[in-house]
């Protein structure tokens, strides 16, 4: 039978972050994929990296992340494109207003860089952006990054440690004996392992079911759209009226933002990705937020399908039982925090701890999650018109 | 709805009409020229006068060119020309948030949804554009984009053309340019002996054009960025002959190698395609009556699946029409069955689906050929500039300026041993794909490389995906003027869920 000491489920950001750390601390690790690297949401989101306040049990990872970021590409030994030139949010109603002069004071809290910028200085840092900004909050080590490039970054720099990938492979089952995982069942046969990191993403409640383990995710479908390229207009990321984004290296604006759809998935196939008329009111708030970029054209967009628990945050953890299965999911923040997450999920599962304080991300806070929680909460699909 | 009021559109347009069904016939032309200079949706070679006519000249030439149109609006369909469709949408188990499927349209200064009950996809073919050291530059060009600057438009600017492929596809467009006063030099293919039809073969000869068989391009040379000759040479099994080069002085070069189906819209709705080397390549699956894999999209003429044998028989294309108007009437329940069936046996019997067994395997030389005598160094994506080398090589962008000793140790090769080719995960490492003609321009070249490199059989290389708009659209066209006020007043901030404000 095949063996690692470490299989991973998914090739995705998360996923490929944590085999890479363990590979780099000598363990024989394989991963696994239905699909391909960084072929859901991992490699379509908006690449967004900051040391995020609004959710405060994140900033440790998010911390620990950015500084991770500025030598990532070396230390892979392939590019990234990480900018770091910081993340501004803008406010362009009052209500926004006192949001931002909220998360400005808990940044101070926790001793983050932000600071509070008044209009004429956003106009000196997007020239260009809309006359109806109000103020706006500036976190210096914010920045952006290449989806693509960065999640294909760990997996190649994971095979050169001697990292196994095996994609277009689907997991079906595990085998267990007493309160141990031995074997992870795919499409590809079995595969013996001392220890299992599943980092399914969407996939993350089914996954948990195959061992009989109840955990709330809710799959959701999310849509963002790419301009053409043009001249350089800012570093910045920008978020803003009610979108998020940034201006690529090569010059495209890519902005996401807008309603998203609960939706289903399953094991074995990759789920559809369709976008909806709703780019086009995308298109409309980027061109108020950057009235002078209006003539630019829209060429493409996509959707992507990210994962929510309840409270709408990560989840890493141990189950209790099988006690050698660790859980990463991220609800959609992913990408940024995701060279902590390796780290923290490396750490536990050669140390079963972490000196990263992730204390409001593990599965007790959902004790009282009720198995029907996604109906309680209408976070399901809608009937099926079509 | 009707998409493209070429032949195979208009002709079912006048079918569904006639048959009593309310219906509207979209087209994108005239192009504007602003979408020309990008070689949207043709590649026109920027060979279009400079300025173009007004724009009411525009729409009278267009007109003009396709005297069913007028028949169309007598039998009371709707005609709307300048309006490009750029969106298809419909429900699947991941979106459900429309109250039924629609189409995406716009013009030069807004974009509006369309519902519809059937659909008939008729958006022809586009160029196949292959490269060479030089292509970049004006004048080189696509037989459907010299077509419309010759015929719907009248505004080509060009006075000497070499025609590259001698099938009727390249036959017809050196005829063509003949009629339109200008003067054709050669025309050029890898075949050891011409491929298309006698009787046009012998029109040319006697007229004194060039046939130059068992060649290829080893490069276009000009100044200022114009194309003023090309060099020719001749192959021995796609590989270049030393010594044999000659140059022919032309201000352009017409790809006229092959036409790819425009699949756009039948891609975002989900239409089955399949790779069918004797229809175009990747084409939409659909039966005898016309209908694709998905319920109530119809397909016909060029978008449907093109062969050669469509280039001098219009009447193909017009059959196809025919009967996709009639299957759409039909299933409408606007004909009777007796009636319907009369009708369908009687278009049947025309010939409807005269396949050519040729294909790609032209496309496949003549890749080969410009591959050996052009080098590795050249754009196969000319928009984001990535080359054959930097494409096979999976190099992330120069611009990035990162390249370092392990980047380098990785190529396709090296991909394949992992998994299948994919060219979406091609796509997004090198950028080769993502520019502003949205692959129109590069599709087929980077399949044709991947195929070449890795071994694969093009066929089993997955198509690269389709994402609206399909065609570029300005963020303030895109606008959403009949957005909803409840679209406004709920856009969620990051995850506040609300899936009921589409509509």
């Amino acid at each position: 039978m095949d063996s690692a000491d470490v299989v991973v489920i998914g090739a995705g950001v998360s996923g490929l972050s944590s085999a890479y750390r363990l590979a780099k601390a000598g363990r024989d690790v394989v991963v696994v994929d239905k699909g391909i690297v960084g072929g859901e949401a991992s490699g379509r989101n908006g690449g967004m990296v900051s040391e995020r306040v609004d959710e405060p049990a994140l900033i440790p990872l998010a911390v620990e992340a950015t500084r991770t970021w500025e030598t990532l590409a070396d230390e892979l030994g392939y590019p990234t494109e990480f900018v770091q030139q910081g993340r501004l949010q803008v406010a362009v109603t009052e209500e926004e207003m006192g949001a931002l002069h909220s998360e400005r004071d808990n940044a101070l809290r926790h001793g983050l860089h932000a600071e509070m910028v008044d209009p004429p200085e956003i106009r000196d840092m997007i020239p260009g952006i809309t006359e109806r900004t109000l103020g706006g909050l500036f976190f210096s080590k914010g920045g952006h990054a290449n989806t693509q490039l960065a999640v294909q970054a760990f997996a190649w720099a994971l095979q050169d440690l001697g990292g196994r990938l095996y994609q277009n492979t689907a997991v079906t089952g595990f085998q267990v004996v007493g309160d141990r995982v031995t074997a992870v069942e795919t499409t590809a046969g079995p595969i013996a392992a001392d220890m299992v990191v599943a980092a399914a993403g969407p996939q993350t409640g089914l996954m948990a079911g195959l061992v009989g383990v109840h955990i709330p995710v809710a799959p959701a479908r999310v849509e963002i759209l790419a301009t053409a390229p043009i001249e350089p207009l800012t570093s910045i990321a920008l978020v803003g009226n009610g979108l998020y984004g940034h201006q690529a290296v090569r010059g495209n604006l890519i902005f996401g933002g807008g309603a998203h759809e609960w939706a289903d998935v399953d094991l074995t196939t990759t789920p559809g990705k369709p976008n909806t008329p709703l780019i086009r009111s995308i298109a409309r708030r980027l061109a108020e937020l950057l009235p002078e970029v209006a003539d630019v054209p829209v060429i493409r967009s996509w959707a992507g399908v990210v994962e929510q628990a309840p409270d709408y945050m990560p989840i890493i953890d141990i189950l209790d039982s099988p006690s050698n299965y660790v859980v990463v999911t991220a609800s959609a923040h992913g990408f940024g925090i995701s060279p902590a997450t390796g780290k923290v999920v490396s750490d536990l599962v050669l140390y079963g701890e972490t000196n990263i304080d992730i204390g409001g991300l593990g599965l007790g806070r959902f004790a009282n999650v009720s198995p029907n929680w996604r109906h309680q909460r209408g976070w399901i699909p809608a009937p099926n018109r079509s | 709805m009707v998409v493209g009021a070429g032949a195979a559109g208009t002709a079912a347009a006048i079918e569904a009409a006639r048959a009593g069904v309310q219906v509207t016939l979209v087209d994108e032309n005239p192009i504007g020229a602003s979408m020309m200079a990008l070689d949207v949706p043709q590649f026109f070679g920027r060979r279009a006068i400079d300025p173009l006519p007004a724009r009411d000249e525009m729409l009278e030439r267009v007109a003009a060119a396709n005297s069913a149109l007028a028949e169309a609006e007598e039998a009371g369909v709707e005609v709307q020309l300048g309006t490009s469709v750029w969106g298809a949408f419909r429900n699947s188990d991941t979106s459900r948030v429309l109250d039924g499927p629609q189409l995406g349209l716009a013009d030069a200064e807004r974009s509006w949804m369309v519902k519809y009950d059937r659909l008939i996809v008729a958006a022809g073919a586009r160029d196949l554009a292959m490269s060479f050291p030089g292509s970049g530059m004006a004048g080189v060009m696509g037989a459907n984009g010299a077509h419309a600057l010759m015929r719907r438009y009248r505004t080509l600017t060009s006075r000497r053309m070499v025609v590259l492929g001698s099938g009727d596809l390249g036959l017809n467009t050196a005829a063509m340019a003949q009629d339109s006063g200008v003067e054709v030099a050669a025309v050029v293919d890898v075949s050891p002996s011409v491929r298309g039809d006698e009787v046009l073969m012998s029109r040319l000869r006697a007229t004194g054009v060039e046939l130059c068989m068992s060649h290829t391009v080893k490069e276009a040379v000009g100044s200022a960025g114009e194309i003023e000759s090309v060099v020719l040479v001749e192959i021995d099994d796609c590989q270049p002959v030393a010594g044999t080069e000659k140059v022919i002085a032309a201000d352009a070069v017409c790809l006229a190698i092959g036409l790819v189906p425009n699949v756009e819209l039948l891609g975002l709705l989900g239409c089955d395609l399949a790779f069918a080397s004797e229809r175009g390549g990747w084409a939409p699956v659909h039966d005898d009556r016309m209908r694709t894999s998905v319920d109530a999209v119809f397909v016909a003429g060029d978008a449907a699946g093109f062969h050669d044998g469509m280039v001098l028989d219009a009447e193909i294309a017009r059959n196809q029409g025919r009967l996709a108007g009639l299957a759409a009437a039909e299933s409408l329940g606007a004909i009777d069955r007796d009636e319907t069936l009369a009708r369908r046996s009687e278009l049947q019997a025309a010939a409807v689906d005269a396949t050519s067994a040729d294909g790609h395997s032209a496309w496949q030389r003549w890749h080969r050929s410009l591959v050996n005598a052009g080098g590795m160094n050249v754009f196969a994506c000319p928009c984001e500039e990535v080359t054959r080398a930097e494409i096979i090589g999976l190099q992330p962008p120069r611009y990035l300026g990162l390249g370092s000793e392990q980047a380098s140790r990785r190529s396709l090769r090296t991909q394949a041993r992992n998994n299948p080719v994919n060219a979406d995960q091609v796509k997004r490492l090198t950028r080769a794909g993502m520019g502003h003609c949205q692959g129109r321009l590069c599709r087929e070249q980077v399949s044709l490389l991947l195929a070449e490199e890795s071994g694969a059989d093009i066929a089993d290389i997955p198509v690269m995906s389709y994402r609206p708009p399909v065609r570029p659209l300005p963020l303030r066209v895109m606008w959403p003027h009949d957005e909803p006020e409840q679209v406004r007043s709920e856009w969620p901030k990051w995850f506040s869920p609300t899936h009921r404000v589409l509509g």
